[in-house]
């Protein structure tokens, strides 16, 4: 139901996907509402990146407490990355798995590199070649939101999907 | 960055064996200046400048530890060189003092300084030890610091001296989100800091060697985080082990000559052992899950890591083949950064605790006689200093930004360890030969 949705609203607004992750910034500009089909040839990798979080509704996932695992909204978004992904053969990706500030260092590391994982195994699932993904683990370094809050450390729990050519 | 090994040579004081002195808290050590023999060693930078800064220096040294109350030194208190050997120990009776240190600084035909260095129970009238080196000029401090590691130990009873012996850290700086971090050692009263990384990629848990003549550190250089091992003696780095698997959370063994390491394959995080200078790594877990910041016992024969393979992280020890793993920790929430004590007595460690934060403690290796150090919210990545009376951690302050601090095992106000910087992630060396 969720997953319908979500999808219903990137058909129609790419930016309302973005209100229901409070605390996310678009970091490249929008993009304007063109079809990957004529873009593909003239687009530059920021306007990939941007085509590729407009169409995915994001380019991130997040995780509860110390999972790894997987939640129906995450693998929405996942699904639509793949379709975005498979339209896009030629491009190369980096899954990046982060940890909040309120895990171990060596602990967060490995968390981070399961999420990555985790997020990788699934777009295999789902067609995604091997070859077309990397991943790396940040553990709890760049954190993306400050604070112990816990709404600030669920928003670090994530995984992140980055386009490098 | 010079070279830490074989500086000093030992003179040929006889060297005694200190014999324990009484474990009363807070005993006053005197420290009237060391003296020199010759009115012709008074010079700007001669054995007499010399004698006054270090003996200045063994003065702060033992006030650092909180243990012992150092007085002087005082100008008023000056000694003849015959009086090196035999203090007036009704003065310092009279004074409150339990111990006195005298010694000298001369200078040597080849240049260098001879330092000696005596340590007395005032009480009884006795040498408790002695200690000297023939140093460079430029090397006083060391032969500094190896007087107040004789003095320590002698009025204290601890196992080691902790002056001469260097700490490495996470040198923090830049606006949050852009972190720039360095790694970056110094002696441990804070002297002769270098940094090793130029901050053009992410660092992380710096590893001396016991001697700290070599550091493991987790670079992310070329993209992937890796195991890279420096040698001091010739500034030259390279990867611990050539893979393209994440390695990470690296520790020398107590005689330096391997690594104990993690290494993440798919979902799995597992403990290998490395020799330190490469080759074929020897794979200690198995279990699923993410086992990681193993750290050896000081006899080398067991292994500390942390495991989430019950679901949480927690501790367990095993001998150093892999054989016998079992869970230690038992108090609720989770457990994690073990690290064992020099001294065998204790195993540090960063304890979560849900909605409360993150404090720092020590348990014995069975588990039992569990005691937090510190309040939090913010404590982790605890390492003891090598006379395993006290701990140095990462605590971050009401900002975010990290500090370096120090607590001794028997309680009290963590002290704050000073850095140019912003510092996480502290590793203390051994003392350096």
């Amino acid at each position: 139901m969720r997953r319908l949705i979500l999808l219903a609203a990137l058909a129609t607004v790419s930016t309302t996907a973005f209100a229901q992750l409070p605390g996310l910034r678009r970091r490249d500009p929008v993009p304007p509402a063109i079809g990957p089909q004529q873009a593909m040839p003239i687009m530059g990798i920021d306007a990939l990146r941007a085509d590729f979080v407009a169409r995915s509704g994001s380019d991130m996932v997040y995780f509860g407490g110390d999972a790894a695992v997987l939640t129906p909204q995450a693998q929405a978004i996942l699904q639509a990355q793949a379709n975005w992904l498979r339209q896009h053969p030629e491009v190369i990706v980096r899954i990046e798995g982060y940890a909040d500030l309120s895990d171990t260092r060596d602990h967060a590391l490995a968390v981070g590199a399961k999420r990555a994982e985790e997020v990788r195994s699934y777009l295999m699932l789902l067609g995604i070649p091997a070859a077309q993904m990397t991943t790396v683990s940040w553990g709890k370094e760049k954190i993306a939101v400050l604070g112990s809050a816990p709404a600030a450390l669920a928003l670090n729990r994530r995984a992140v999907t980055v386009i490098v050519r | 960055m010079i070279a830490r090994q074989s500086l000093l040579l030992a003179l040929t004081l006889a060297v005694f064996a200190a014999p324990t002195g009484a474990q009363q808290p807070a005993a006053v050590v005197a420290i009237p200046p060391l003296t020199t023999p010759n009115e012709s060693d008074r010079g700007a930078n001669g054995p007499a400048a010399i004698a006054w800064q270090a003996s200045q220096l063994i003065a702060s040294d033992l006030r650092s530890t909180a243990e012992l109350v150092p007085v002087g030194p005082n100008q008023k208190d000056y000694y003849s060189y015959p009086e090196v050997t035999a203090p007036t120990f009704s003065k310092w009776r009279a004074q409150g003092a339990k111990y006195v240190v005298t010694g000298f600084v001369r200078s040597n035909p080849d240049g260098r300084f001879a330092v000696g260095c005596y340590v007395y129970d005032v009480t009884k009238g006795s040498e408790l030890g002695r200690i000297g080196f023939a140093v460079r000029p430029d090397e006083w401090r060391r032969a500094a610091h190896k007087c107040s590691g004789l003095v320590y130990t002698a009025a204290t009873g601890a196992p080691a001296g902790l002056f001469d012996t260097r700490i490495a850290y996470v040198a923090e700086s830049g606006p949050p989100g852009a972190r720039v971090k360095r790694i970056a050692v110094m002696d441990s009263d804070g002297t002769d800091h270098n940094f090793v990384t130029v901050g053009d990629s992410i660092v992380l848990t710096p590893r001396l060697s016991p001697k700290a003549g070599h550091l493991a550190y987790v670079s992310y250089v070329g993209g992937q985080p890796h195991i890279r091992v420096v040698d001091f003696d010739s500034n030259q780095q390279r990867p611990l082990v050539p893979t393209s698997a994440m390695t990470f959370a690296p520790r020398y063994a107590p005689d330096g000559s391997r690594i104990v390491f993690s290494m993440q394959q798919g979902p799995n995080t597992d403990v290998y052992l490395v020799d330190a200078n490469g080759g074929t790594p020897q794979r200690l877990t198995t279990a699923p899950g993410v086992d990681t910041s193993p750290g050896f016992s000081p006899d080398a024969g067991q292994i500390v890591f942390e495991s989430d393979r019950a679901g949480s992280q927690q501790l367990y020890v095993m001998s150093a083949d892999g054989s016998g793993q079992r869970r230690i920790s038992f108090g609720g929430g989770w457990y994690a950064d073990p690290v064992w004590s020099p001294d065998g007595q204790w195993i540090a460690f960063t304890r979560r605790i849900p909605g409360v934060g993150t404090r720092v403690g020590v348990m014995k290796p069975d588990g039992t006689g569990e005691q937090l150090l510190s309040t939090g919210p913010g404590d982790e990545g605890p390492d003891w200093a090598p006379s395993s009376r006290e701990i140095i951690f990462q605590r971050a302050g009401p900002d975010g930004r990290p500090a370096l601090y120090r607590v001794a095992i028997t309680g009290g106000e963590p002290r704050r360890v000073n850095t140019p910087q912003d510092g996480s992630e502290p590793d203390w060396s051994g003392v350096i030969d």
